[in-house]
């Protein structure tokens, strides 16, 4: 390889991609915070007792989970004000199409939670004559939650990986600002390499708390309130094996 | 009893129906699941301060009655009324149910206990965001349920942190929270060890004798229901066979299926 690295061009344009860093993690902090919260009603309409209803909500996870997200994207920021006659800015398209697209999914992950909810859990809140409202609050949603942990940080680090789609409708994220400094300085290598290793710094961490999130969860079982010891654990001398159905 | 619990009795049978009134009747109920019809026309009555003991074969409608009468399934067909109010006629709820429903417990066969949240939390949530009760108030309530059921040593316990037998007695108390007059127990120790079992079951009868909270219990355990159940029922294929006292039922019984099922059960 005959090719002489120069990374004063990171230097001397480090703010600039710290400045695209930081609008890459404020979108996506934004998408999934409100990811997070639209889930919960998509994905209890999802389970409506209403058909009609069911299919909406259906039809809604389909669609985004069924199309390009660049596709998306590309129609909230192209498409969309032909049909409404307003013009999006930029950042904010990118936040409509990718919670649209992030909510979809979470949906769906959310409904696993919701549905991996012992039906007993639920009566026994009725029974204590709780309202559909606080037993959505206090008994299905924690648990459903920690129950779609790894789901739901799995989704939020793909999202965070997938803001780099925004670039293409001239959000000045990290991808769009390494990609201009690259075609101003031709120095592609060092520019996007370095861009790289901004997205793997925050993704990695992240990326090592869920598996240890979900070992930690494969070694003291499920939510349900049922502590699973590891078969080594169970198997030890002396260990007297506790059922619990 | 100690001081705290005597008060508390004492509360508990401020709002109680009075020993002896029927708490509990039911006529005509019919449920049907599909072609299969569940309960045909169940005519039961359950007295206040009473243990009523359900027996009978899997499906035969023990468990739909308990449902019924919790509000937790509502009958094809039939009227019900708790505690003098009607509760159920024209196939649906009344107004009234709103109203008296907070005076009826059930206790499940699986443990439903919520895992997320410890024991106090599981004792105080219903009171404070149903009946409103400030933080204090649900802690010396839940204080007391629990030494009812001897399990003051667990308030901060995690569910999966005791044994079946301990989340049972903390089910019962979670009950208690709300002032029942009627538990419900749909095989609640079926689960269980023999040794704990009778825990759990003693516990449901002194409630009874000291509260006068009055028991409806799923169980197949018939040496507590001869010596603890006030009257037995029987149920066989969506009917009521036998409804007697245990004395009646255990040893004069006539019913041949009866006959057959506590045959089953003992051996």
């Amino acid at each position: 390889m005959n090719y002489t690295f120069d990374w004063s061009v990171v230097t001397n344009n480090f703010p600039r991609l710290l400045d695209g860093l930081l609008l890459t993690v404020e979108i996506s902090v934004i998408v999934i915070i409100l990811s997070m919260i639209f889930a919960i009603p998509v994905a209890l309409l999802r389970m409506s007792k209403i058909e009609v209803v069911r299919w909406l909500a259906q039809l809604y996870i389909e669609i985004f989970r069924c199309t390009p997200l660049l596709v998306q994207l590309f129609w909230v920021y192209y498409a969309l004000p032909t049909l409404t006659g307003i013009t999006i800015p930029g950042t904010i398209s990118a936040v409509i199409a990718l919670t649209l697209n992030l909510t979809a999914f979470m949906a769906e992950a959310y409904r696993s939670g919701f549905q991996a909810v012992p039906p007993e859990q639920v009566e026994a809140g009725k029974m204590l004559r709780l309202t559909r409202f606080q037993q959505i609050r206090h008994i299905i949603v924690p648990q459903a939650l920690k129950q779609q942990l790894p789901v739901i940080m799995s989704l939020d680090i793909s999202l965070f990986k997938d803001t780099a789609l925004v670039s293409t409708i001239a959000v000045a994220d990290l991808m769009f600002t390494a990609n201009k400094i690259s075609t101003e300085s031709y120095r592609a290598l060092e520019i996007l390499s370095v861009a790289a290793l901004m997205y793997f710094l925050i993704a990695f961490p992240a990326s090592l708390i869920l598996s240890k999130i979900e070992r930690n969860m494969m070694e003291t079982g499920n939510v349900r309130g049922i502590r699973r010891k590891s078969l080594a654990a169970q198997m030890a001398p002396g260990t007297k094996v506790e059922v619990k159905p | 009893m100690s001081e705290n619990s005597a008060a508390h009795t004492g509360t508990h049978r401020d709002i109680a129906a009075k020993s002896g009134d029927v708490l509990v009747s039911c006529r005509g109920l019919k449920k049907s699941f599909g072609d299969r019809e569940v309960m045909k026309s169940i005519d039961f009555d359950m007295l206040a301060g009473d243990i009523t003991v359900i027996i009978g074969r899997s499906g035969s409608g023990k468990s739909t009655l308990l449902r019924a009468i919790a509000g937790l399934t509502d009958p094809d067909d039939g009227t019900m009324t708790f505690d003098g109010e009607v509760v159920f006629e024209d196939s649906k709820r009344t107004p009234a149910w709103k109203q008296v429903d907070s005076h009826v417990g059930m206790i499940f066969q699986s443990y439903t206990l919520w895992p997320h949240m410890d024991v106090l939390k599981n004792l105080t949530l219903a009171p404070r965001k149903r009946l409103g009760m400030s933080e204090s108030a649900a802690l010396e309530r839940a204080e007391k349920a629990l030494a009812e059921v001897g399990m003051s040593d667990h308030i901060h316990s995690r569910p999966s942190e005791l044994s079946g037998g301990e989340r049972q007695r903390v089910a019962i108390a979670r009950a208690l929270m709300m002032r029942p007059k009627l538990l419900l127990c749909d095989e609640i120790t079926s689960a269980l060890d023999p040794p704990v079992a009778a825990e759990v079951l003693d516990v449901l009868r002194r409630l009874k004798e000291e509260e006068g909270i009055a028991v409806a219990l799923v169980t197949h355990d018939m040496a507590f229901a001869s010596k603890a159940a006030d009257r037995v029922v029987f149920f066989h294929e969506g009917e009521i066979a036998v409804n007697a006292t245990p004395d009646d039922a255990f040893n004069k019984a006539e019913d041949p299926e009866l006959k057959k099922f506590i045959d089953a059960v003992r051996f």
